[in-house]
């Protein structure tokens, strides 16, 4: 096998040649372990360009550190096959920051490095944040900021539906209050309940709210969430377009004003103001009442294990960096994101008041590999919206399809 | 076209095409009407299969509030030239990329696929057939599973978010296509041509540089154009071995606005519309020399 | 275009080019190896590795973990195993091949029909063309996008469309009885212009006096379609169809954008089965993905060689 690699290696340099040129040595993918050197930051914000602040805070970093620093922005949803095809090439960023069910994947494969190990203090994360990174006792990195749902309301069209968004405490409310909606004319409510993992992350408040377990999906509870839903579609209270919806279509459904209610996320905050109608944010309700546990969504910064651990101190240096007060305050309002210390957070409300019931509901907020899931959680979520695409689409009943994703998840997670 | 009806038909359509190169098999004398018919019949055939690029450009003018509006809106009246704004601003060099990274692709892959072509098409080794089954089955391997396997060989050699990575990756796709065309296209030169060339004492490689090359100029840019369209319009090499790094193509450029959480579709939209512009305009020009190119191909003695 | 290439190299007989003597044909043989000596060495670097990998990674029991340390025991046909057992190989086969051939037969019938209308020069029809293939510039993620937004059941164009004609709206992409046939009808529409690109170059080759006999004799337009064109066009046809059929067999992107492959299992095929089990999750199984993958090659060679065979028959 080394052998063919060889030969396969050197015909591949040969036509490199051909392209290239012979002299032209390599320049990226290099990371020898020389002092000051390059440093490599691997991040889902393809958004940010060189001229982003975020960018800039990296650069900075770096050459606080006394590093250069080399970042990739990637696709969020690439992201994870690509930190693992670099691990096991032996060429991990030493700096890595992924969507935080991600963590629990690639700690799992020994990937990541603990926050023991590169003596990261965690002090001061807010323990239901870290959790979504904790296997095993261990915390594998640090969250960089929080997100997570909450429906957004268009007040003119409550008002015209005789609707008191205040009054919405539980699941009867608010159906009641979709009824009323519709009779006046207008449209109930939009979320996104697509065959992936933001359709699973959009279900989840519902699916705990009801006091349902991500180990038994079709408990009562869990068979109620999903009730929950088909019936809303099945009455014409939310748009049989959920099923194709990702977080942003609906989005666009609700910013047509045509729409009482959005679930959707932190991040909408700066694209609600543009809508030109009034909106407010309540609190997603649970089934009997209350807040409903809603996941957390957000990256976390972590560092990949390295061959070399005389990289570490660096590395450290610029984790540090990039989670300090300062930075992570700069970080979070960039991607409207909620801070993960309790100090940033109170900062960040006030010099905004509108952020305070989003504090709120990531303080209530759960991580979704928490519960010590850590990789079962992928085995369950994907039976789990496989099971709402069967429901809401009519293909089975919401027990029924619940019922063979708990199987399918069961036999997954053995 | 091993049927003998079919190679013979070929030989005599040779001969028309001489007498009248611009004359279509099927043009009869009609009158003027049926031809404004035909026009008008071909302009909706168009317009129905050019709805969705419309729809594209519709929705690359629409503010993000009126993006699902229901029912939705015809025609962009109150739209906006925002996502337009965004492109121009940052897209261009990511249009630059892909500008070199399609004339790279050409560039490579003509300087393998034509002494290939030439070889299996003139001087017939021991094994080509077997060549030959090896493109068409090359052909059928799925990007994704290419891609797979190029990311651990790129990351080994240190190629990854490099031009020439991706040049060499984008070509995989025309290489075998083109070898088959250069084949085709060259099988179709008389013998006579080169026999001339040998005797006068020159070698093959002489021969294959100054006299099929100058003759196969419409294999050429044949090859070209389907060399530059894919490697433009690539997405899983690109996102597999460019995803990160200073020189992105377009297909690439879009996900400036795809964030993690957040979609902006009229920019997205508008990057594309930007974006096929001068793809569109290279087609048009090409469009007369493939024509031709495809059928001197198809016609041969 | 393509379709010489594919009958000619197997079948034709070798026209020797200064091949006179043993020597010279061995010197020729010689010459002719170091032409394509790059070639081959292009194809064993590029598609022997990928190829390889693929292969390994289905024949062995990756977890994420053993991936990445590259310690993964060898488990034989383990992975094929588990494919073959799961509940979405069958629907995923049957609507690899209904997407595959529902797609081939409409774009071919249609690129055919709109290749013999064009190859009738009429004013504009140059310009008309030309302006069929604008659709293959498009990344994508665009057009395929583009299809998901008309074909939206609430603010689509297309629903909005059928409700003026007092159609009931269709849940395209929502409905599992529609969403094969949604992608089928984007994967058609992104597949005519290349059909109608070979075929119209194949018409261009039937030479006009086997027409003007045609005229004389006084077969009519429709005779004539059935009678010349559509036999002296078989051999391209047979390879418009085949690439067709290679290039169909390996769509994902246009599926994967407009439905993920659902809702639950209504659209996936064995393309999208295996990227949404590589890829597509938090949780990537390399193994039973790359399994789909080599099964999708296999499907690929069979045609090949059904091709290859009908070629034989052909000469």
């Amino acid at each position: 096998m080394t052998t063919l690699r060889l030969r396969v290696a050197a015909a591949f340099a040969i036509t490199a040649c051909l392209v290239a040129g012979c002299s032209s040595s390599s320049d990226s993918g290099d990371t020898g372990g020389e002092a000051g050197g390059t440093y490599t930051i691997w991040d889902p914000y393809p958004q940010f360009d060189g001229s982003s602040d975020w960018v800039k805070l990296l650069t900075r970093c770096g050459t606080d550190a006394g590093v250069t620093v080399e970042r990739t922005g990637y696709d969020t949803t690439d992201l994870t096959s690509k930190a693992l095809l670099a691990a096991q090439q032996g060429n991990s960023p030493d700096v890595l920051i992924v969507d935080n069910p991600v963590v629990s994947t690639l700690a799992d494969a020994g990937v990541l490095t603990t926050t023991d190990e590169l003596k990261v203090d965690t002090s001061a994360i807010e323990p239901n944040l870290l959790a979504a990174g904790q296997i095993g006792g261990e915390a594998y990195g640090i969250p960089i900021g929080a997100n997570t749902l909450a429906l957004y309301y268009n007040k003119a069209v409550l008002d015209k539906a005789g609707v008191d968004p205040a009054a919405i405490k539980d699941w009867a409310a608010l159906t009641a209050a979709l009824e009323k909606v519709k009779a006046s004319g207008k449209k109930g409510i939009t979320f996104s309940a697509i065959g992936t993992e933001e359709g699973s992350f959009q279900f989840l408040p519902w699916f705990w709210g009801s006091g349902a377990n991500l180990t038994q999906l079709d408990s009562a509870q869990g068979i109620a969430a999903l009730e929950l839903w088909n019936g809303w579609v099945k009455s014409g209270y939310a748009p049989n377009s959920v099923l194709n919806n990702t977080q942003t279509t609906s989005w666009q459904e609700f910013a047509t004003g045509d729409f009482a209610f959005s679930e959707n996320g932190t991040w909408q905050l700066a694209n609600a103001k543009k809508t030109g109608f009034e909106y407010g944010i309540i609190p997603i309700p649970s089934q009997a009442g209350g807040t409903a546990p809603a996941p957390t969504g957000g990256e976390f910064v972590t560092a990949p294990v390295q061959a070399e651990t005389g990289r570490y101190a660096v590395t450290e240096k610029l984790i540090g960096c990039l989670t300090s007060a300062d930075n992570a305050y700069t970080t979070d309002t960039t991607l409207s994101y909620i801070a993960a210390t309790e100090a940033v957070q109170q900062k960040q409300v006030a010099a905004n008041e509108e952020l305070k019931v989003w504090v709120d509901a990531v303080k209530a907020a759960k991580g979704r590999t928490s519960d010590d899931l850590g990789t079962k959680y992928p085995k369950i979520s994907q039976p789990m919206w496989t099971a709402f695409q069967t429901a809401l689409s009519g293909s089975a009943s919401p027990a029924d399809a619940l019922k063979t994703a708990q199987t399918t998840a069961a036999a997954a997670t053995k | 076209m091993t049927a003998a009806s079919a190679s013979q038909g070929r030989r005599r359509a040779a001969h028309d095409r001489a007498a009248s190169p611009r004359r279509a098999p099927h043009a009869r004398p009609a009158g003027r009407t049926k031809q404004h018919l035909k026009t008008a019949l071909g302009l909706f055939f168009t317009a129905v299969m050019l709805f969705p690029v419309y729809w594209m450009i519709n929705v690359s003018l629409t503010k993000d509030t009126d993006m699902r509006a229901d029912p939705p809106r015809l025609l962009p009246l109150d739209g906006t030239l925002e996502g337009y704004r965004a492109v121009i601003e940052q897209q261009m060099p990511y249009l630059g990329t892909s500008l070199i990274v399609g004339l790279g692709t050409v560039a490579l892959t003509l300087v393998l696929s034509a002494p290939a072509g030439f070889a299996l098409a003139k001087l017939r080794p021991k094994g080509g057939g077997a060549l030959s089954f090896v493109l068409l089955i090359a052909q059928m391997i799925p990007g994704i599973i290419m891609a797979m396997g190029f990311y651990a060989i790129y990351l080994r050699l240190g190629v990854l978010n490099t031009v020439p990575g991706l040049i060499l990756a984008d070509s995989t796709i025309a290489v075998p296509f083109g070898v088959l065309i250069f084949t085709a296209f060259m099988s179709g030169i008389p013998d006579e041509l080169i026999n001339a060339a040998l005797i006068d004492g020159a070698t093959r490689w002489r021969t294959f540089v100054s006299v099929i090359l100058p003759v196969s100029r419409n294999a050429i840019v044949t090859v070209s154009l389907f060399a530059f369209l894919w490697a433009w319009s690539d997405f899983v090499f690109a996102s597999t071995l460019d995803g990160g790094g200073d020189a992105q193509p377009i297909t690439l450029g879009i996900y400036q606005y795809i964030g993690n959480n957040n979609q902006q579709w009229n920019a997205i939209m508008a990057t594309a519309v930007v974006a096929s512009i001068p793809a569109t305009l290279l087609l048009i020009i090409a469009q007369r020399y493939v024509a031709a190119g495809v059928t001197a191909g198809a016609v041969k003695d | 275009m393509a379709h010489d290439v594919m009958t000619r190299v197997p079948a034709s007989a070798p026209a020797d080019v200064g091949a006179r003597s043993p020597r010279r044909r061995k010197g020729r043989h010689w010459t002719a190896w170091a032409f394509l000596a790059p070639v081959v060495v292009y194809l064993v670097a590029f598609y022997a590795y990928p190829l390889y990998r693929n292969l390994d990674l289905s024949l062995r029991h990756y977890t994420v973990r053993s991936f990445v340390q590259g310690d993964a025991p060898f488990s034989g046909l383990d992975n094929y195993r588990t494919v073959f057992a799961d509940p979405t190989f069958g629907p995923a086969l049957l609507h690899t091949l209904v997407f595959t051939f529902v797609s081939i037969a409409f774009q071919f019938a249609i690129g055919l029909a709109l290749a013999v209308f064009f190859a009738q020069n009429f004013r504009l029809s140059a310009t008309l063309r030309a302006l069929f293939l604008v659709p293959w510039l498009l990344p994508l993620i665009v057009s395929a996008s583009t299809w998901t937004w008309m074909l939206n059941s609430d603010s689509g164009i297309v629903n909005t469309a059928l409700e003026l004609i007092h159609v009931d709206p269709v849940n395209w992409l929502t409905s599992p009885d529609w969403a094969l046939t949604s992608v089928i009808i984007a994967n058609i529409w992104i597949g005519i212009p290349f059909n109608l690109v070979v075929l119209y170059s194949g018409l261009q080759a039937i030479p006009a006096d086997v027409y003007e006999a045609a005229a004389i004799d006084g077969a009519t337009g429709w005779q004539r379609f059935w009678r010349i064109t559509f036999p002296l066009l078989r051999p391209v046809s047979a390879i418009t169809l085949l690439l067709g059929l290679v290039y169909t067999l390996k769509v994902f992107d246009i599926i994967w954008i407009m439905t993920k492959g659902g809702p639950a299992d209504a659209s996936t095929t064995f393309a999208t089965w295996s990227y949404r089990l590589s890829f597509g999750n938090l949780l990537p199984e390399f193994g039973p993905g790359a399994a789909v993958g080599n099964l999708l090659i296999i499907m690929a060679l069979f045609f090949g060689l059904l091709y290859i065979r009908f070629q034989r028959r052909q000469a």
